[in-house]
C-alpha cells in the first residue's frame, strides 16, 4: 500500500514538472509579444509631452477657469494665453474677472513676471504659483515636460472610467520640480491624459486633474476641457474650458513687458 | 551785559502785559508744535526698532547664501560651528541667541484658510517665547510636541481653532517643491500687538523637515543684545571676527554713490547679483533693515524746521511790527534817555533785550507746554491689532526730544527775534534826542 502511493506521488510530481516546464516555455514563447504591447514608458511620457509642444509655431487660446470654493461664489477667471514653446516665452492676460482686467503674466526663458496694472509695476512670479485665484499653476498653461523632469518609477495597467489605461508613476528627477511624485494615467488605444495626480515631497495626493475632452489641432490632441481637485482643501476645485484655439503666428511684440503695459491702457 | 538795561527792557515788557503776553503766545505755539514733532521723531525709530526686534527675534543677524546645483538661490546656515567660534573671538556680550527657519503656509483647517508666516525656532528651549508671548487658551507644557503650532488668537479665530486641533498647512520647500504639513495647535496667545498678533511660532525641526533642511541646518541666526543701541559695535566687531576666520561675507559698507540705496539695500542687491560658491553670510542690524525709518525721522525733523521757520516769519513780521510801534510810543522817553547821557548802542541794547527776553519767555513756555501736551497724548491708547502699533510703545505714543535739538530750536528763535526787532531797535537808536523830546504824541 505505502509503496503504492509512494509511486502515484512519483507520478504527480513528474506530471507537476511537465506542466511547471510547459507553462515556463509558453510565457517565455510569449514574452515578446507582451513586450511589444506594453510601450517604452519613456517613450509614452515623451509622447505626452509632444502633444502639447507648439515647437516652431505659435499657440493662442482663450481659457475660462470656474473654481468652486466651499462657502463661496463660484468665481471666472478668463485669460488669453500666448506661447511660444522654441523660445519658452508666454503671455498669460487676465481678461475677467472685471476688477483683475488687464493683469498678465509674462515668461522670458526661466524668469516669469506679473504686471499689475493698477501700479504699472511688475513682480517676480513664478511658473509653480496659482493663476490668480484659481487652482490651476501657471505650469498648467505650458508645454509640458514629464520627459525631462522625471524618471518612470512604476508603470502598470489599470481603467479610468470605460477607457484602459497604462499607469504611470513618476519620480522627480531633481528636487526644483514642482510635485515630487506625478501619477499619469494615459489612454492605451490613443496617447491622451486622463487623470493627473500630483504628490507632495513627503508622499501625500495633493491635486487630482481630469482631463474629460479633447480637441484635435494641427493634429495634435489637445485637452479642451480640464477638472482640477484640490485634494489639501477639501471641496475646491476648478474647471478650465478652452476656446478659440489657433496656431496662427503672432507678433514678436507680442511676447515682451511693453505689450502688457499697452494692452491693459 | 548791562544789567540796568536788562531790568529796563523786562520793565518795558511788563508794561504791556497783554501785548507781551500774545507776542510771547505766539511763540511758545510755534515751539510747542515744532517739539511736538521733533518728539515724536526722536522716539520714532526706536519704537519701529524695538517692534521689529521683537518680530524678528534679535537685534543682530546673520544669514546664509548659496546657490543649489542649477542655479537657485537658497537661504541656508549648514554648519554654525564657525558662525559660533567668531561669536566667542568678537569678545561681545549678547543675551540670547536664536536660530530661525521661516516660510510661508497656508494653513488649512475644516474648509478655512489663510496663509501665514510660519517662523521655526526650537519652542522648548526658547526663552523668548515664554517672557513674551502670554497664553489665552492651551498650556505651556504642549509646545514639546513635535508638531507644536503657536497661534495668535485673531488667526485661532479666523481659522476657528482650539489647542489640541490639527492644521493642515500647504507649503513649499526651499527649492521650490510643494509639501504638506500637520501642525497641532499648542497654544494660543493673546493678541498683544499688531505684530504679536502676525506671529505663528512652529518646532524649528519639524519645519525643516518640511522645507527641506537638515535637523542642525536653519536660515537665519537672530542674536539678541542688552540694548539696541550695542548693535552697530556689536555687528561691526562680529563682521570682523567672522571675516578673520576666513568666512565669504557681503560688504556691509557698499553703498551707491549717488545715495539712492542704503548699504543694506546695496546688500540686497549684492546678493541677487552677484554668484558665489559655498555659503555666503550676510550680517546685518535692526537699524540697517530700518534705514529707511531714519530717512523718515530726518523728512520730519526737516519739516518741523520748515514749519517753525514758517511760523516764526509770520510772527516775527508781528513782533518787528509791534516793536517798531513800541518805538513810536516811548519816543520822548528815548529823547530823555539819551538826553540824559543814555548812549545810541545802549538804547539799542534795550530794544534787542526786550526781544530776548520776549524770545526766550515764549521759547520756555511754549517747551513746557510741549512737555504737557506729549504727557496727555501718551495717556491715548491704540488697537493692538492697528498698523500704526508698529510706531508706537506698547499701544500709546511715546516723546523724546534730544536736549540739543530743544536747545537749537531755543536759539533759532532768539536769533529770529533779534533780527526782526533789529531794524526799529536801530531806529530807535538812531533817533536825536531833540527831535524826540519835541514829538508830541
Amino acid at each position: 500500500m505505502h509503496s503504492n502511493v509512494f509511486l502515484k506521488t512519483r507520478g504527480l510530481k513528474k506530471e507537476s514538472y511537465f506542466i511547471i516546464i510547459l507553462a515556463m516555455l509558453f510565457f517565455v514563447g510569449l514574452n515578446p509579444l507582451l513586450a511589444q504591447s506594453k510601450p517604452d514608458p519613456k517613450a509614452l511620457i515623451k509622447q505626452v509631452d509632444d502633444l502639447s509642444d507648439f515647437s516652431g509655431k505659435d499657440f493662442s487660446a482663450v481659457f475660462t477657469i470656474v473654481t468652486q470654493k466651499p462657502g463661496e461664489k463660484d468665481s471666472v477667471t478668463q485669460a488669453r494665453i500666448f506661447r511660444r514653446d522654441l523660445k519658452k516665452q508666454f503671455v498669460i492676460l487676465i481678461l475677467l474677472p472685471e476688477v483683475n482686467k488687464g493683469q498678465g503674466y509674462l515668461r522670458e526663458d526661466d524668469n516669469v513676471w506679473f504686471y499689475d496694472p493698477t501700479s504699472r509695476k511688475f513682480s517676480h512670479s513664478s511658473m509653480k504659483e496659482n493663476l490668480q485665484n484659481t487652482k490651476a499653476k501657471n505650469s498648467d498653461f505650458t508645454l509640458s515636460t514629464f520627459a525631462e523632469d522625471y524618471t518612470v518609477t512604476k508603470m502598470t495597467d489599470g481603467m479610468v472610467g470605460k477607457f484602459p489605461v497604462w499607469i504611470l508613476d513618476l519620480k522627480a528627477k531633481t528636487n526644483e520640480v514642482a510635485y515630487d511624485r506625478v501619477v499619469l494615467y494615459i489612454r492605451k488605444d490613443r496617447t491622451m491624459l486622463l487623470k493627473r495626480e500630483d504628490y507632495s515631497v513627503n508622499g501625500r495626493l495633493m491635486r487630482t486633474t481630469a482631463y474629460p475632452k479633447y480637441v484635435e489641432l494641427e493634429g495634435r490632441l489637445l485637452p479642451s476641457q480640464i477638472l482640477i481637485v484640490d485634494e489639501v482643501n477639501k471641496g475646491e476645485k476648478s474647471q478650465i474650458t478652452m476656446a478659440e484655439q489657433s496656431v496662427s503666428p503672432l507678433p514678436d511684440r507680442v511676447f515682451t513687458k511693453a505689450f502688457l503695459e499697452q494692452v491693459s491702457r | 551785559m548791562n544789567v540796568v538795561l536788562l531790568r529796563i527792557a523786562a520793565r518795558n515788557l511788563m508794561r504791556q502785559r497783554k501785548r507781551t503776553m500774545l507776542l510771547a503766545g505766539a511763540i511758545a505755539f510755534g515751539i510747542m508744535i515744532v517739539t511736538i514733532i521733533n518728539g515724536f521723531a526722536g522716539s520714532f525709530v526706536k519704537n519701529i526698532s524695538d517692534n521689529f526686534s521683537y518680530l524678528m527675534g534679535g537685534h543682530v543677524f546673520v544669514s546664509g547664501s548659496e546657490y543649489t546645483p542649477s542655479g537657485k538661490r537658497i537661504s541656508i546656515i549648514r554648519d554654525d560651528s564657525v558662525i559660533m567660534q567668531a561669536l566667542e573671538d568678537s569678545g561681545q556680550k549678547w543675551v540670547s541667541l536664536q536660530k530661525t527657519s521661516q516660510t510661508i503656509a497656508t494653513l488649512i483647517f475644516e474648509g478655512k484658510s489663510m496663509q501665514q508666516t510660519l517662523t521655526g525656532i526650537d519652542l522648548s528651549h526658547s526663552g523668548m517665547i515664554k517672557e513674551r508671548l502670554a497664553l489665552v487658551d492651551g498650556n505651556w507644557d504642549n509646545i514639546s510636541w513635535p508638531n507644536a503650532i503657536i497661534i495668535s488668537q485673531s488667526i485661532a479665530k479666523k481659522l476657528n481653532v482650539l489647542p489640541g486641533d490639527v492644521l493642515v498647512a500647504q507649503l513649499q520647500t526651499i527649492t521650490g517643491q510643494n509639501n504638506v504639513g500637520e501642525f497641532r495647535v499648542a497654544a494660543i496667545t493673546i493678541d498683544s500687538s499688531f505684530v504679536g498678533s502676525m506671529m505663528t511660532y512652529v518646532q524649528l525641526e519639524y519645519l525643516n523637515s518640511l522645507i527641506g533642511l537638515g535637523k542642525n541646518e536653519y536660515m537665519s541666526l537672530g542674536i539678541m543684545l542688552e540694548r539696541l543701541e550695542k548693535s552697530g559695535p556689536f555687528a561691526n566687531a562680529l563682521y570682523t571676527s567672522m571675516k578673520g576666520m576666513g568666512l565669504n561675507l557681503f560688504d556691509r559698507s557698499t553703498k551707491k554713490e549717488d545715495g539712492s540705496m542704503t548699504p543694506f539695500q546695496a546688500m540686497l542687491l549684492e546678493q541677487k547679483t552677484e554668484q558665489w560658491t559655498g555659503t555666503k553670510y550676510r550680517l546685518y542690524t535692526i537699524d540697517d533693515v530700518l534705514a529707511q525709518a531714519q530717512q523718515i525721522v530726518v523728512a520730519l525733523d526737516t519739516g518741523s524746521t520748515v514749519v517753525l521757520i514758517v511760523l516764526f516769519a509770520i510772527v516775527m513780521i508781528g513782533i518787528s511790527n509791534t516793536f517798531r510801534m513800541a518805538m513810536y510810543e516811548r519816543i520822548r522817553e528815548i529823547g530823555t534817555m539819551r538826553a540824559i547821557g543814555v548812549q545810541r548802542n545802549e538804547i539799542r541794547s534795550m530794544f534787542l533785550y526786550e526781544a530776548l527776553l520776549l524770545a526766550l519767555a515764549g521759547a520756555i513756555a511754549g517747551i513746557i507746554l510741549a512737555l504737557i501736551a506729549m504727557g496727555l497724548l501718551t495717556f491715548i491708547s491704540f488697537d493692538p491689532l492697528s498698523p500704526v502699533f508698529l510706531i508706537l510703545k506698547r499701544g500709546h505714543f511715546s516723546f523724546y526730544v534730544p536736549p540739543l535739538r530743544a536747545i537749537g530750536n531755543i536759539l533759532l528763535i532768539a536769533v529770529l527775534t533779534l533780527v526782526a526787532v533789529y531794524a526799529p531797535a536801530n531806529a530807535a537808536a538812531k533817533l536825536p534826542p531833540a527831535e524826540a523830546l519835541r514829538t508830541v504824541k
